[in-house]
């Protein structure tokens, strides 16, 4: 019989832990060994739905044999969750942002690797085709050198936690910043040195910051530019627009990471419904692969981290009006 | 019957002598260009003069207007030559290089009592005219997050290569999205604060690809891109997008296409897209009727010198910015 190797899932605060979840339990090899969930009608509820043991306390699904965990707790809470897991050396999958404040992040990265555990920031774009087959594009040079990128990540305004500046560390800044600073530090292979935003609550009247435009310049000249806005309307036809152009010496690629998507008029309105591959089961397949192999994550807690400081210094660009420096916290 | 020289034969001199065969109340009497051979291609749609001298053509014929169609570098020449000859000017955008320039040419027009427009002429386009309507109707309540993007290849068809001279042309910040910067401002209001980036490289001076990031005095944000860097060929477009505080709107030039041909062109299949309009909704046809009609009717024309000076103070702004790494002030002042 094959070993099965046991996952654990921490909190679904952030709805992309079903997401996550249900991808986790169709790999042969993985076992959805517990839900931890301090709210209890929900963590029952999902225990249920996916068929598992249900935990109140986190601390205590850690203290079982399973060997990794995915946090989908909110922001505030990676840390000290993620600094838990990591103690109790379980490999780690952890939501975007990766943290919330520098700090945060510092005390993350030293537990993972104190605990010699493995920690990957899920961002799932970079395992979206469209946005894997522009990677290799770039790579194979077909537009020349990078220039400049283009990216926008629009969305509707999430409720809840996401609009409480405590627990989630910002607004829309701090949520949609990180996936396109992501993919921008993949393609170009370098790091973020300055931010430039433009940012506020403008729209949604949620007390909470929900249109952001970044201008972000590149160690190695390469400059982009990152809509963050929370800017789609209800009655929008889709929920998730992540694009990018990026402009090359050669040519010009221009990637729609959802743009695989189909056309329904139904009596609850008009949706675009993907067909295409989000990138969530990807993600959880590199994770359970990262299990099973112990080698390195293709996208790291470093990842997470780097993007994460870029979000923070848009948001101290948005007080100054000038280009911010990004530091970069060491680990 | 108001009487029309265009000066320079190209691009645009083509296109305003198109244009003028439906605007009503004028004719084009004369063309002007240093390559006599252009202007008379011009000439012959309207049965004009042609001239290569610009002195001994206002000397010899019967003009009202002069319009404008010359490199920016040679506006302020032209216009300040045909103002002092109590000629109206309409003068191609943009006005001028520099705010000196362009004060120059208002100025001169309000000494010598003469009409003065400039051809800001996105505002005519009909997907932006109607959209702007919509939003100050209230359709999608209040503007707060505006995007445009006008992107292609580098104008290759370009006289001397002259767009290719930052010197002479301010490259795509001053040439290119002025049009945005008019549209936004006219449309949605003053200008705060201006961040700007430009790319160059590949083929020379050529690739000049750039990203603006504005703040409005009303607090809007907006997000202005344009582009010479798409390969050669590659088809022109235009995009915008307004979210306001209840609602949305969103256009694409390369969506809003209701013909497509598919023929064969060098033995390969081409798409040729055509997006027709009526004579009178023709952009520039509607923007250089509106001039006549201010000179018939004694009015200000739409769009003003001042509008056209707030619009070249935005581009200089994103021009300082690019080249300082630094965001500019305007305060409003555009």
């Amino acid at each position: 019989m094959m070993k099965k190797i046991k996952v654990g899932v921490i909190s679904f605060e952030h709805m992309h832990a079903v997401s996550y979840t249900s991808s986790l339990i169709k790999i042969p090899d993985m076992e959805l060994a517990g839900i931890a969930d301090g709210d209890v009608p929900r963590g029952r509820e999902m225990a249920a739905r996916f068929n598992t043991t249900y935990y109140k306390d986190y601390r205590e699904l850690l203290k079982t044999d399973i060997d990794g965990v995915i946090v989908c707790t909110c922001n505030l809470l990676h840390e000290p969750v993620v600094v838990d897991a990591a103690n109790a050396g379980k490999h780690i999958l952890v939501e975007k942002p990766f943290a919330i404040s520098y700090k945060g992040a510092q005390a993350m990265l030293e537990a993972c690797r104190v605990n010699n555990v493995k920690v990957m920031t899920a961002f799932p774009l970079r395992f979206n085709q469209a946005v894997i087959n522009a990677k290799k594009s770039v790579d194979n040079g077909e537009i020349g050198k990078i220039l400049c990128i283009t990216g926008i990540n629009h969305g509707k305004i999430p409720s809840g936690w996401f609009l409480d500046k405590t627990l989630a560390g910002g607004g829309a800044v701090m949520d949609h910043t990180v996936h396109v600073a992501d993919l921008m530090r993949w393609f170009t292979g370098s790091e973020a040195e300055t931010v430039y935003a433009e940012s506020g609550n403008l729209i949604h009247n949620s007390g909470i910051d929900d249109c952001g435009i970044l201008c972000i310049d590149f160690e190695n000249g390469v400059f982009g530019t990152i809509d963050t806005s929370w800017a789609h309307h209800k009655n929008y036809t889709i929920w998730p627009e992540v694009y990018m152009e990026i402009i090359g010496t050669e040519g010009v690629i221009e990637v729609d990471a959802f743009r695989q998507n189909q056309r329904v008029f139904a009596e609850n309105g008009i949706q675009d419904e993907v067909w295409g591959s989000s990138g969530d089961e990807g993600l959880v397949r590199e994770f359970a692969e990262v299990l099973r192999s112990g080698r390195a994550p293709l996208v790291t807690g470093v990842d997470g981290s780097r993007a994460m400081e870029i979000a923070l210094a848009a948001y101290k660009s948005s007080e100054s009006h000038k280009a911010e420096k990004v530091i970069h916290i060491s680990y | 019957m108001i009487n029309i020289a265009i000066l320079g034969a190209g691009t645009m001199g083509r296109v305003h002598g198109n244009s003028y065969l439906n605007v009503e109340n004028a004719r084009v009497a004369a063309v002007f260009d240093f390559d006599e051979a252009k202007a008379r291609r011009v000439a012959a749609v309207h049965n004009a003069k042609v001239y290569a001298d610009f002195d001994e053509m206002i000397k010899n014929e019967v003009i009202d207007v002069v319009d404008i169609c010359l490199p920016t570098y040679l506006h302020k020449e032209f216009a300040l030559g045909a103002m002092q000859m109590k000629k109206h000017v309409f003068c191609e955008k943009p006005i001028a290089l520099s705010i000196h320039d362009a004060n120059e040419m208002a100025g001169e027009a309000e000494k010598q009592k003469v009409k003065f427009s400039v051809g800001h002429v996105v505002r005519y386009f009909p997907a932006y005219s109607r959209a702007a309507q919509m939003i100050s109707e209230g359709r999608i309540g209040v503007p707060k997050l505006i995007r445009t993007t006008r992107t292609g290849a580098y104008p290759s068809f370009c006289w001397d290569d002259w767009y290719s001279d930052r010197s002479l042309s301010g490259g795509t910040l001053l040439d290119l999205v002025i049009h945005d910067f008019d549209w936004i401002r006219y449309n949605f209001g003053d200008i705060e604060r201006v961040y700007a980036k430009r790319a160059s490289g590949g083929d020379s001076k050529k690739l000049d690809h750039c990203l603006v990031v504005l703040r409005l005095r009303n607090g809007a944000i907006a997000h202005v891109e344009g582009s010479w860097a798409y390969p050669r060929g590659s088809a022109f477009g235009t995009t915008f997008e307004v979210i306001g505080t209840k609602g949305q709107i969103e256009f694409s030039s390369r969506d809003s296409v209701p013909v497509k041909k598919h023929i064969l062109q060098d033995n390969s299949a081409q798409i040729v897209p055509d997006s027709p309009l009526f004579s009178n909704e023709e952009p520039y046809t509607a923007e250089l009727q509106d001039f006549i009609n201010s000179i018939v009717e004694n009015r200000e024309p739409n769009i003003s010198a001042e509008h056209a000076v707030k619009a070249l103070a935005i581009s200089l702004a994103a021009m300082e910015s690019a080249k300082t790494g630094k965001a500019v002030t305007l305060g409003g002042r555009a």
